[in-house]
């Protein structure tokens, strides 16, 4: 019988072992120096501050960050071809000029409501763009890595990478991101069955944030609602904020915690269901108008419940290896 | 009235379709649940067909692959460390394989006899290797997923994107691989392991002609 000695085995193993422990021990070392350098940043907006611009035609956020963004709009190549076998598209380029959601174009809006509250009538403005969580859905989950954290914590998409499966915009508990369609590296493939555009949504003006600088929405914004610094700071400025007014905050726990953090003095559970208010009775369905639902989870809660598996599994493989092995080399046979 | 039988001999033993069937069965779980994972089955219709509507929800699929990956890892660590604890090397590529092996198809498609083999042609010995690689590289990118999903995990970007790539190229290749392990089955001589790979035995006088240096354990 040419079995394997016992101790030629067990020195295998240790070995194997060895080996796969250092390529798990040199991934996390790599995701920690990922983060040097750059502290995660956030922002806080304060909806006491917020009056939308009212008056102007343009809040000063919004053009700021048209302005900014205009030569990375998209620019759709004609005809632009129906999702086949679907009978649809989605095309924003003959709408450029819309401001009161997210589209391709308008990768900032502000969302005005009015709230009852203790029977009082009161307008609250909210300015919505991407939360830039800390565990981002949308980069987890894009099928082709698109999508990219950087080390200041913003999530930013690769549309040189991006096929438009609009995934991100499903997996995001707000639907921030916005497809074009006739744009991005699926007009190369097979354009009329694959692909349906590329995914834009705020960048959290990463080049300026990363270079000391303050994005164009804050550097913008007349009455200093909207505040960009380290995370951790923005997180302790939203709770004294809070404190403050005796008011609340919004995106410190939501999809598992995130880098906005939004505090207002009305309960953001009666904002969320004054935006679905507003938009049912304007039979509003189409995505880029997203609600603020309370303490929404992270989609990938249950799947890392499932991670230890991974492990278990080859435990379990190898204890069943060695039972079965040590019976077949026992009774000499080839069952 | 009863057939006669022929005289047996064990081709795949118990252990061996475990694995086989382990294999197949969480792969095609496997690709079932990743290509629901790109943004397909709603648009292509396929959560239209009765009883498929939960193949649109990423999170239902995502699980499955999850569970799909357990399975494939367990089932793979067993086989690597059951075979190497009881010395069955004999499907490791040789040298002169892809010499032999063009040999024998050709030899399959003329009609011609085949270079004399043991347990294992040198065919099958190259076709092992290739699925087995490509098994592997599927569980490595697929563990570097694992890891990104975790919360606080912030893999570096080219890490990522390769790491995604590699895995969507393995998808490519398991899938060429299947398709080439079942149109084998179009050629006659390959057929009598379709039997072997559900009961375990093929005929001895089919093992004595195609495998005339391999010496079978019986059947019981």
């Amino acid at each position: 019988m040419a079995a394997l000695s016992r101790r030629s085995f067990l020195r295998r193993s240790v070995a194997a072992g060895a080996v796969g422990a250092g390529i798990l021990y040199g991934l996390t070392g790599r995701a920690e120096a990922a983060g040097s350098g750059t502290v995660p940043m956030g922002s806080v907006i304060d909806l006491t501050r917020c009056d939308g611009c009212k008056g102007e035609a343009v809040p000063a956020c919004v053009a700021a960050c048209r302005t900014k963004n205009a030569d990375r709009f998209p620019e759709p190549v004609q005809p632009i071809l129906d999702y086949w076998p679907q009978k649809k598209h989605e095309d924003w380029s003959q709408q450029r000029d819309v401001i009161t959601r997210l589209t391709p174009y308008n990768w900032t809006y502000v969302e005005t409501v009015t709230v009852e509250v203790d029977g009082v009538a009161q307008e609250v403005s909210v300015p919505r763009r991407c939360m830039h969580c800390e565990n981002p859905t949308c980069m987890s989950l894009c099928p082709f890595s698109a999508i990219e954290q950087h080390a200041s914590g913003m999530v930013e998409i690769h549309q040189s990478a991006c096929m438009g499966g609009a995934k991100c915009r499903d997996v995001c508990p707000w639907g921030i991101p916005q497809r074009q369609a006739g744009v991005g590296p699926y007009l190369d493939i097979a354009p009329q069955y694959l692909g349906g555009g590329a995914m834009f949504k705020c960048d959290g003006c990463v080049d300026l944030l990363e270079a000391g600088e303050t994005p164009a929405c804050a550097a913008a914004c007349p009455r200093g609602a909207i505040t960009f610094g380290p995370r951790e700071e923005m997180r302790a400025l939203a709770r004294r904020r809070a404190e403050e007014i005796g008011g609340y905050i919004y995106g410190e726990t939501e999809n598992g915690g995130t880098s906005t953090f939004y505090v207002s003095k009305i309960p953001f559970e009666l904002i969320d269901a004054a935006i679905r208010k507003r938009k049912a009775e304007e039979s509003d369905t189409r995505p880029g108008r997203p609600g603020m639902p309370v303490g929404v989870g992270n989609m990938l809660d249950t799947p890392t419940g499932l991670a230890l598996s991974m492990l278990i599994a080859p435990v379990a493989g190898v204890a069943a290896a060695v039972a079965g092995a040590a019976r077949v080399m026992k009774k000499g046979d080839d069952a | 009235m009863r057939m006669a039988r022929r005289p047996q001999v064990r081709r795949h033993t118990l252990s061996d379709r475990v694995v086989h069937w382990g294999v197949a069965l969480s792969i095609f779980l496997l690709l079932f649940s990743g290509f629901g994972q790109m943004p397909m089955y709603k648009r292509y219709k396929v959560a239209d067909l009765p009883g498929l509507a939960w193949s649109a929800d990423y999170g239902a699929t995502l699980l499955l692959h999850y569970i799909g990956a357990a399975v494939l890892i367990g089932v793979a660590a067993y086989h690597v460390l059951f075979n190497l604890r009881t010395r069955r090397l004999g499907l490791l590529p040789r040298r002169g394989d892809l010499k032999e092996s063009v040999q024998i198809i050709a030899a399959m498609l003329t009609g011609k006899p085949e270079p004399p083999s043991g347990k294992f042609l040198a065919e099958q010995r190259l076709a092992y290797a290739y699925m087995a690689a490509t098994v592997l590289l599927l569980i490595l990118t697929g563990l570097v997923k694992v890891i990104k999903n975790l919360p606080g995990v912030s893999l570096p970007y080219a890490v990522l994107k390769w790491n995604t790539a590699l895995h969507n190229i393995g998808t490519g290749l398991i899938i060429l691989g299947i398709v080439a392990h079942l149109a084998a089955f179009l050629l006659r001589p390959n057929r009598p392991l379709v039997k072997s790979i559900f009961t375990g035995t093929v005929d001895a006088e089919y093992a004595r002609k195609r495998h005339p240096l391999w010496n079978p354990p019986p059947a019981e």
